[in-house]
């Protein structure tokens, strides 16, 4: 039991200066470059491989959601559809998708991992629709949006285990503050959204109303 | 009993009313003389979206792989980076050119591939990778002259020489790829003249100079 203990004080001593040691042995004249490479001299520490397939998950994911906001973006702007507002609402988002896409990138390698991009060239699934009428392209954003949201919460109920493997303060953290906050705001945004477009196009005449509601969307 | 039963048929079609929301509009009439593209030029410019895209999506795998902790070359991962941003750019400009000459009004839905295979994700050096790109721009470049050919002489019964487009994609289009191209090109000889004889100085020095804007 005690041998035990001291080989374990050792391994945690010896995991704490991986790199120190490999450089030694990579200076020292008498020995052979090829096996003296040092690879543990990277900036990865705490849960990051536990953590690194769900973040790149989440990359491939916003790159999708903003191609998807893209081509709703352009259904409101033909000339038939002439809805500037849901326009500008969704090229927003489809904007910030992609932003958030490279942003989630960069931390990625910032926590010493690497990017790993879809293998399967893949269609937008042939039942898929993004030419809708306005309620239920809000309706669709709001689906969206929440699945990332939940997304975003399961990466940090990843690095928020306390398990060695899993917890990650710092991830944890990036989660919250880059994404959790502003997913809650965008979601009620576009609740209230659909809240008021329910309301207004229960009547006998939507047309009027949505003119409307498209020219307040233009103002956000 | 007769306003009785008039006032059920009242309440019933209230009911109605208000169960089923009115999301659908009345399509509007306007006239279609206007939209005057030719189709074989709409569908090179859709495909055109696409490459855009695909540029967009392996600009995007080499600022991943400059940023990584152990390549260490953050002047070009932003480099990268940026021009992934612009490709994208690109894209949504050939998408705002069709809304304003009045097409894209349906069949938009599988008019982008979500997943876009990216080729290439590492690279041995810096030089490798601009010359990749320089590559990449070529290529773009190439197939915007294509879409400006059949755009000039679509070959099909409306005989359709689309002056204006053509004249975007060569002032617009072409003029930032002849410019971009020959950046890159410079870049690539300076970077490979250092890398000849200080070949890690050389690349660490220049990924320096870049990162600030140079």
């Amino acid at each position: 039991m005690r041998a035990f203990l001291i080989f374990t004080v050792f391994l945690a001593a010896a995991s704490a200066e991986h790199c120190y040691k490999e450089i030694e042995k990579a200076c020292d004249p008498t020995s052979n470059k090829a096996d003296s490479t040092p690879i543990n001299c990277n900036a990865k520490y705490g849960a990051i491989d536990g953590v690194q397939s769900a973040l790149q998950k989440y990359v491939n994911d916003h790159i999708e959601r903003s191609f998807e906001y893209l081509l709703m973006s352009t259904h409101y702007a033909n000339y038939e559809k002439s809805r500037e507002g849901f326009e500008k609402l969704f090229r927003g988002f489809s904007d910030s998708k992609w932003n958030t896409a490279i942003d989630l990138i960069k931390y990625i390698t910032k926590r010493g991992g690497q990017m790993r991009f879809p293998e399967i060239d893949s269609e937008i699934s042939s039942n898929e629709d993004y030419e809708m009428y306005e309620l239920q392209s809000l309706a669709k954003s709001l689906d969206i949006e929440k699945t990332l949201a939940v997304e975003a919460h399961n990466i940090h109920g990843l690095a928020a285990r306390r398990r060695n493997e899993f917890h990650d303060p710092e991830i944890s953290s990036f989660i919250e503050e880059k994404f959790v906050h502003k997913q809650a705001d965008d979601i009620r945004a576009l609740s209230g959204h659909v809240a008021d477009l329910t309301k207004l196009l229960d009547g006998r005449d939507s047309s009027l109303s949505l003119y409307l509601f498209d020219e307040y969307l233009q103002k956000l | 009993m007769k306003s009785v039963v008039l006032a059920t048929v009242f309440l019933t079609c209230v009911v109605f009313a208000s169960a089923q929301l009115q999301c659908a509009q009345k399509k509007p009439n306007i006239p279609t003389d206007w939209i005057d593209m030719a189709s074989p030029c709409v569908k090179k410019m859709r495909g055109q979206i696409q490459e855009e895209l695909k540029a967009s999506m392996q600009y995007l795998a080499m600022g991943a792989y400059f940023s990584r902790d152990t390549v260490n070359r953050p002047g070009f991962a932003k480099m990268f980076f940026q021009s992934a941003s612009e490709e994208r750019d690109h894209a949504i400009k050939l998408i705002s050119y069709l809304l304003m000459r009045g097409e894209l009004t349906r069949d938009i839905s599988h008019m982008i591939k979500k997943n876009l295979v990216v080729p290439k994700t590492e690279w041995a050096t810096g030089v490798e990778a601009l010359k990749d790109a320089l590559n990449l721009e070529a290529t773009v470049t190439k197939k915007i002259r294509d879409v400006i050919k059949t755009c000039e002489d679509p070959k099909d019964s409306s005989n359709f020489n689309d002056y204006h487009l053509v004249d975007y994609l060569t002032g617009d289009f072409l003029e930032e790829q002849y410019h971009g191209q020959k950046e890159i090109a410079s870049k690539i000889s300076n970077l490979d003249k250092l890398m000849d004889k200080h070949g890690a100085l050389g690349e660490f020095l220049f990924d320096k100079k870049i990162s600030g804007g140079e």
